[in-house]
């Protein structure tokens, strides 16, 4: 009789502790389905205000103070020439300096500065950095402010601690057999690593750097800090002229009282976050296509 | 300009000197070990004799030629004309330096157009010099260079050294940006202190700078409350749970297939660009808010409120959180999870018993490194947070935060030297430092937590 009491008194237990368990696992669910629907409401909030706005005039024109000839192509090539500044300063440093910490460096306090300073840069807020390219470029080196040149270099000390962390991890994760055997067979330490090591984690590099240049593309406080929020009605011909960037133009256009710059802004969002999902795209394959399981 | 034609030239010159050392070292193969170096390293060593130091010699002159250029301007009789004044003066030699650049450019003031002549013949004739300069160093680069070919001649350990300098160089930029920001930030926070007592700055609850201000007007507590009560409050209250339970449901329910789908379109949320969640806040949300607070009964809410702010970077942080709860729980060895499940107990019940104490110590640190970045965020607040620095505790009043102030304080067109200006660097200096405490801590705290279970 007890024991019977006992088992449906154990039998409600459980019943209630399933329930918690269900409940725990919508609870997970619901947050995951919370911020997607999130993320929705934001694209399909971009979307309703921008598609209407992207056509052949938007995308090929300039700034302008009327909203209905304003166009996003004067700032897409600012971001363009910036980027471009960005790579070259920051894909070279990045990697040497990857080499360098994974493959040769001592091990001794510098080495241990280098590799301090470099994972609190990756963390270090982006406006400080343009707090140092305000100081260090323009103030110091008198260098044309508001240019892509000054904003690239900005975004390259940003940009190469993410590219030096990546290469390191593409780099520890070439076996030490191929050093081994290049190494057996006569090659110099530089040579194994420039000729065997760098082109098998080359792909793991060019992933990370995709991914950190991503990161820049969509990048404005520092930018806002060198001035580029200049208003700039032609495209700027090289890369010491006054330029806008991409994220800059939104910004800029957000503080329009004029409603109808609500379509301008959000075209030039949904212009944004086209590159952006090529740019991850382009990562993804990369990874998908050359990445080796050893 | 000259600079467009000696560089290519230069690099020209080097694969030149490359392919000839590579071709007389070729003629000097006689057979297995008579040559210490490949001919392809003795073309590198050549190459690299042409380029550097005349590359060196021209970045040194083209920083020295501007003053050079200038004063022998100014030695002209035309620039006795020029006005006094030191704004003038530089005015008037900025357009023509412009005019000199571009002679198409419409010259407005006819002295610049007087001294745009002379200044383009010394432009000119410096660049010349310069370049012929440059062109002799590399021939005499590449002269050296070619004596040094010869079968003995150990040119892959020279090379070697050069590549392992230019690597050592390349980590050092890593220092050096570290040692620019604190020296930059530490020399501005200085001038701004000489002026304004720091104990106003840190302890002060008024902010209000202006150029002619004393110390009443700089106190940041205010900034730091409004920083503090969006990214380290308002964000995490929206992170920290649908964060932790998005990589609780990821980890432990989801099948493989559904996280390979769901993990990725997570991720997109850390992927916008901060500006367009600015103004996602600004345009969607914060209307939103406006509506509840008027609901609640709030008078006049503005349309910039904390809670706008801080509820969609609380957004933007969820990945981020995400993935350092997965990585912590996954840290915890199997075991635990597996003796927990064998003793009877229900999968939430071992998640909230066994794995999430264990992976407490990694979380806390994802939650610091997630309050690190929310704290240095900057175009949400500027977009949707507001400008007047208030200490409220509630979150509809709009609210300022240290960010917003540097960029309010920067993109005026203010002198460099007011107290109004360097106030931005010492706000910029305290946010580094807190940033930097928080990540050092954070990741020494993972390190240990890692250690504890391997």
């Amino acid at each position: 009789m007890s024991d019977h009491r006992q088992s449906s008194a154990f039998q409600r237990r459980l019943a209630r502790r399933h329930a918690a368990e269900r409940r725990f696992r919508a609870l997970g669910l619901a947050a995951i389905i919370v911020s997607l629907l999130f993320l929705a409401l934001l694209l399909f909030s971009m979307a309703r205000n921008g598609l209407g706005g992207l056509n052949w005039s938007f995308l090929t024109g300039s700034d302008s103070t009327d909203a209905a000839t304003a166009g996003v192509w004067g700032a897409v090539k600012g971001s363009l020439l910036t980027m471009a500044v960005t790579l070259l300063l920051s894909f070279p440093m990045g990697v040497l300096a990857a080499i360098y910490l994974e493959e040769f460096a001592p091990r001794n306090r510098w080495t241990d500065w280098i590799e301090v300073s470099i994972n609190n840069l990756a963390a270090v807020p982006s406006i400080i950095f343009g707090l140092l390219g305000l100081a260090v470029f323009i103030n110091f080196a008198h260098l044309p402010r508001s240019s892509p040149l000054v904003g690239g270099m900005t975004l390259a000390l940003m940009t190469m601690p993410v590219i030096v962390i990546s290469g390191r991890n593409a780099i520890k994760a070439v076996p030490p057999s191929i050093r081994d055997a290049a190494l057996g067979v006569g090659a110099s330490p530089v040579q194994t690593v420039f000729h065997h090591v760098l082109p098998l984690a080359l792909p793991g590099i060019l992933t990370g750097t995709i991914i950190g240049m991503a990161r820049a593309l969509g990048e404005t406080a520092p930018l806002l800090m060198i001035g580029m929020r200049a208003f700039v009605s032609t495209p700027a011909s090289g890369i010491t002229d006054p330029s806008s960037v991409l994220p800059m133009q939104i910004f800029l256009w957000s503080d329009q009282i004029d409603p109808a710059f609500v379509q301008n802004t959000s075209a030039a969002i949904i212009v944004l976050l086209a590159f952006l999902l090529a740019m991850n795209g382009l990562a993804i394959h990369f990874r998908n296509k050359f990445e080796t399981r050893w | 300009m000259t600079s467009a034609i000696v560089l290519p030239v230069i690099l020209a010159l080097g694969l030149i000197g490359r392919h000839i050392a590579r071709a007389r070292a070729g003629r000097l193969y006689t057979g297995r070990g008579s040559l210490h170096s490949m001919p392809g390293h003795h073309g590198w060593h050549m190459a690299l004799w042409i380029i550097v130091p005349a590359l060196l010699f021209w970045a040194l002159w083209s920083a020295i030629v501007p003053g050079l250029v200038e004063s022998a301007v100014l030695a002209q009789p035309v620039a006795a004309r020029l006005p006094a004044m030191d704004m003038e003066r530089q005015a008037v030699l900025a357009e023509a330096r412009e005019l000199a650049d571009n002679p198409a450019a419409a010259a407005f003031n006819p002295l610049a157009s007087e001294l745009a002549g002379p200044l383009h013949d010394a432009d000119l004739r410096y660049g010349v010099a310069g370049g012929m300069l440059t062109l002799m160093l590399a021939f005499a680069g590449g002269a050296y260079g070619f004596t040094r070919v010869r079968a003995g001649f150990p040119a892959r350990t020279r090379m070697e050294r050069a590549v392992m300098f230019a690597l050592l160089l390349a980590s050092l930029i890593a220092i050096l940006t570290t040692v620019g920001i604190v020296a930059s930030l530490l020399y501005e926070t200085g001038l701004f202190f000489s002026r304004i007592s720091p104990v106003d700055f840190l302890t002060g609850l008024h902010w209000a700078p202006k150029d002619a201000a004393t110390g009443e007007d700089f106190g940041a507590v205010p900034l730091f409350w409004g920083t503090l009560y969006i990214g380290a409050v308002i964000a995490m209250v929206v992170a920290i749970p649908l964060g932790l339970m998005s990589a609780i449901y990821l980890t432990q329910y989801a099948t493989a297939a559904t996280r390979k789908v769901l993990k990725p379109m997570l991720e997109i949320l850390a992927g916008v660009p901060t500006v367009v969640y600015g103004y996602f806040a600004a345009l969607t949300v914060a209307p939103l808010i406006r509506d509840l607070a008027i609901m609640l009964g709030k008078e006049n809410p503005s349309t910039e409120s904390a809670l706008a702010a801080g509820l969609v970077m609380g957004v933007m942080i969820i990945p981020f959180v995400s993935s350092m709860a997965d990585d912590s729980i996954a840290a915890v060895p199997q075991a635990m999870r597996d003796g927990s499940l064998a003793m009877g107990a229900t999968r939430s019940e071992t998640i909230k018993r066994v794995l999430l104490p264990a992976a407490l110590p990694g979380i806390v640190a994802g939650v610091m490194l997630a309050v690190s970045r929310a704290i240095g965020e900057t175009m949400i607040v500027v977009m949707a947070a507001g400008a007047a620095a208030r200490l409220s505790a509630n979150p509809f009043d709009s609210m300022t935060t240290v960010t917003y102030q540097i960029v309010q304080l920067l993109t005026g067109d203010q002198e460099f030297d007011s107290p109004k200006t360097l106030s931005a660097f010492a706000l910029g200096f305290v946010l580094f430092i807190v940033t930097l405490i928080l990540n050092i801590v954070a990741l020494r705290v993972v390190k240990r937590f890692r250690e504890a279970y391997e």
